[in-house]
């Protein structure tokens, strides 16, 4: 199977308005409504006074967003577990810094991506490294996903195919810089406002729209390559 | 077909629009160009086409299991956190407090007059009735810091129309337990004090003793143990810690292909020379399988370290030559 076998082709190309996005996954614990904001506020103002059951409130509120991101970004449960620990023991620390002047939501996913993308650095720095050998057809094969591949699987078929489409769209987003991978993920999958992106990123909607722009050209890049 | 500077122009609005960011009025002007020019229209089908090919790649929940261990993980270390962090956070109140007044002046004037009135009030009340009401909360021993062993303070809540108020607040209890390292109880703990994260030392301690339990074979057999060293093989930040782990896991490496798997990966991906060159030392006894000498060719190959590429290459010229 080659890159080129996840090439769509829309049947009409002029209609914008129906252009496909993709599923958007809101964050689960995102406050919308008026009435929650209020608790939502409340509850922080009581975990900045001390309370760890306000505080614990927070955490179950937002931390199934929280590892939905670390762990489709870095792809191991690892270290999504512990970017969900390190966040929210960093908010923990600096809660009495919040001053409400952005969401709550935004406040700790600022905190999440900053994680995500010293990980993501410090990965790229390895992967620099990484061994790439041929396999018996000439083509290249990697050895790191190979070795840590689980070695048995339930319907090999359907779950080689599964795992080869997921494995070729990782590897075009890991070609990605940090930067670039954190903001088409923050509005590919989790489907983010550009906005909202800029503010996590402590930059502004122009550049976010710049950087999903180039993001967008090199995965275009990056596919076709992998045939 | 519009000029190159407007289909420019177009591509990144067609970015956009596929991403649904595109502002409304921007909409008519793109589906002009894109009516005129066959370049973008192409152009746009393949935004569209990687937008669906990326979402090939799902979004997947969080698993329960990941959810709960994480939830333990982070509770067991915000019980953790010291008692500085309470006093960290009195700090960050008192700068908040600052911060606000800051942005008030007015209300830092009212502030600063209503506590003038009542201080020299008060002090006037105190000298006439020499009347002195203190609740002390705390008894600290003498010459020991009285919020040593406070965790954290959970609610405070006034009395109306009163000064009194009532302060609830957690104390650290540390306890101390004694035996052998057999004991079951021991073995919880020290895979306890493995996770330990905020503690090198204590994190170094446990792992160093659970490996010498396994490299002396005493009742190692059981997941969580060798879990443990596999986990902190790979993800460990201390290099002590990591080779200590990779001892460990030494007696394992024949039997059980996990482990081999973790070695091999220390092997490829280990940041330290050291970690890498012990990983070689534990794969000699199973050089003759297939994956290992892959790795192994790999790194004689490719490593950074001239003796690690001598070390595997060693190993490799020990294999007898099968076909």
């Amino acid at each position: 199977m080659s890159a080129e076998s996840l090439r769509f082709f829309p049947p009409s190309s002029a209609q914008l308005s129906a252009t496909s996005t993709p599923k958007i996954q809101s964050s689960q614990g995102m406050a919308t409504d008026p009435s929650a904001r209020a608790t939502e506020t409340d509850l922080i103002r009581e975990a900045q006074q001390g309370s760890r059951t306000a505080f614990d409130a927070l955490v179950r509120q937002y931390d199934q967003a929280v590892l939905r991101l670390a762990l489709h970004l870095t792809g191991s449960e690892q270290d999504a577990e512990d970017i969900h620990q390190e966040a929210f023991l960093k908010a923990y620390r600096y809660l009495g810094n919040f001053r409400f002047e952005c969401s709550f939501y935004t406040w700790i996913y600022r905190i999440v991506t900053n994680l995500c993308l010293d990980l993501l650095r410090r990965r790229k720095s390895r992967r620099e490294d990484q061994a790439v050998m041929l396999d018996s057809s000439g083509e290249e094969i990697d050895l790191l996903t190979n070795v840590s591949d689980q070695r048995a699987s339930a319907n090999p078929d359907r779950e080689l195919s599964r795992k080869f489409l997921g494995e070729r769209i990782r590897e075009a987003l890991d070609k990605l810089t940090p930067r670039e991978r954190m903001v088409f993920e923050l509005k590919h999958y989790q489907g983010l406002k550009l906005r909202t992106i800029g503010e996590m990123l402590n930059t502004t909607e122009e550049t976010a729209k710049n950087t999903l722009f180039r993001a967008t050209r090199k995965l275009r890049a990056n596919l076709a390559e992998l045939r | 077909m519009g000029n190159t500077m407007k289909c420019e122009l177009a591509q990144e609005m067609i970015a956009l629009s596929v991403y649904g960011e595109l502002p409304d009025d921007q909409g008519p002007q793109l589906e002009r160009h894109l009516a005129a020019c066959e370049l973008c229209r192409r152009e746009l089908e393949a935004v569209q086409a990687l937008s669906k090919a990326m979402s090939l790649l799902p979004v997947e929940e969080p698993s329960a299991n990941l959810i709960a261990r994480s939830r333990l993980r982070l509770e067991e270390a915000l019980d953790a956190v010291p008692h500085g962090s309470w006093l960290l956070r009195c700090w960050q109140r008192l700068a908040q407090g600052v911060w606000r007044l800051r942005s008030a002046p007015v209300a830092v004037s009212g502030v600063l007059v209503v506590g003038l009135t009542a201080g020299g009030y008060s002090g006037y009340r105190v000298g006439e009735h020499d009347a002195v009401k203190t609740a002390p909360v705390i008894h600290p021993t003498p010459g020991e810091d009285p919020m040593a062993d406070i965790a954290n303070v959970s609610s405070i809540v006034q009395e109306p129309n009163t000064e009194n108020v009532e302060v609830v607040y957690n104390r650290l209890q540390p306890e101390t337990i004694r035996g052998s390292l057999d004991d079951p109880q021991i073995r919880q703990l020290l895979l306890v004090g493995a996770r330990n994260r905020l503690n090198s030392g204590v994190r170094d301690n446990s792992l160093g003793l659970l490996a010498n339990e396994c490299r002396a074979g005493h009742q190692c057999d059981d997941g969580p143990i060798r879990d443990a060293l596999i986990g902190a093989m790979r993800y460990d930040k201390s290099v002590a810690v990591r080779l200590k782990a990779l001892e460990g896991l030494q007696p394992y490496v024949a039997d059980d292909v996990r482990v081999r798997d973790a070695v091999l990966e220390a092997l490829m991906k280990d940041t330290d020379p050291r970690v890498r060159t012990q990983a070689i030392e534990l794969l000699e006894p199973v050089e003759a399988d297939s994956s290992v000498r892959e790795v192994l060719h790999t790194v004689s190959l490719r490593d950074d370290n001239p003796e690690i590429r001598t070390a595997s290459r060693q190993v490799l010229d020990q294999i007898p030559q099968v076909q």
